[in-house]
């Protein structure tokens, strides 16, 4: 396949990998300190998030790693510094993305637990992480 | 409508069984990458195999600690069985050892006493 088409197919990837994140960043900051139990109507919006989580964000995530790593090896860029630092960041926002999925499947478990406080700050970490992701992408700037 | 227990431990169960599969897929391409790929590029001089299967391993093994953190953010794990399930994941074979231990606390969720009960009532 092209260069360009993997260059497109993962960007609109990483594009419903982190809209998902998103979604779920919101959900959850919705939920941080929030000791009361869930209304009926809340559940049902935990199983929907959970089920875009699960058929959406996670097989997005999954091909911006298979079309980014294949990218990275035809290119031979395992070499260069600004993807060095752009895997870093891509693993952290990985592992977010799991912590969050983990929380939401213990939100649907236990309605009377709340989230872990610091993940009222995912929102803002996942928009500071994907702008350095674009620069290092766009202007490879080491 | 909230979960009964029954409806949450077959969703942790479900969980496990996913965990396990993954295990046993990054452990599979592991004693590939190992046993077969490296003899295959070093011995019979064929570095084609490492460049295929290497990638794949790549790929089982970023799935498998994400599985890792995913299972484990949504549950009670002690340090310990974390540390395990890390460990496991870079000895060959390892993948059959957490195989056991996964199934094992499978197995508890599935029985009468659930030792994950807290998950419940420490909110």
């Amino acid at each position: 396949m092209g260069y360009l088409w993997l260059k497109a197919f993962h960007v609109a990837a990483v594009i419903g990998w982190i809209g998902g994140m998103l979604i779920s960043s919101v959900f959850i900051a919705m939920h941080v300190a929030s000791s009361r139990p869930l209304a009926a109507g809340e559940s049902r919006m935990i199983e929907m998030v959970r089920a875009w989580d699960w058929k959406v964000t996670t097989p997005a995530m999954l091909l911006a790693w298979a079309l980014g790593m294949t990218m990275a090896v035809e290119a031979g860029w395992f070499s260069s510094r600004w993807l060095m630092i752009k895997l870093v960041l891509v693993f952290g926002l990985s592992a977010l993305h799991g912590v969050q999925s983990g929380v939401l499947r213990r939100m649907a478990r236990s309605a009377n637990r709340s989230p872990p406080a610091h993940l009222r700050y995912a929102a803002p970490a996942i928009l500071v992480a994907i702008a350095a992701i674009a620069i290092l992408a766009v202007v490879k700037p080491f | 409508m909230p979960p009964t227990e029954t409806t949450a431990r077959t969703d942790e169960r479900d969980q496990l069984r996913r965990m396990r599969l993954v295990s046993l897929l990054e452990g599979a391409t592991l004693v590939a990458l190992l046993f077969v790929a490296a003899p295959l590029k070093h011995i019979a001089g064929h570095p084609a195999a490492t460049s295929i299967i290497g990638p794949i391993h790549g790929m089982a093994f970023l799935l498998y600690v994400w599985m890792l953190i995913q299972t484990v953010s949504g549950a009670d794990w002690s340090r310990a069985e974390i540390a395990r399930a890390v460990i496991v994941a870079f000895i060959p074979f390892g993948a059959f050892a957490n195989e056991r231990f996964l199934r094992r606390k499978e197995l508890a969720l599935a029985g009468s006493v659930s030792p994950e009960r807290k998950w419940d009532t420490s909110g």
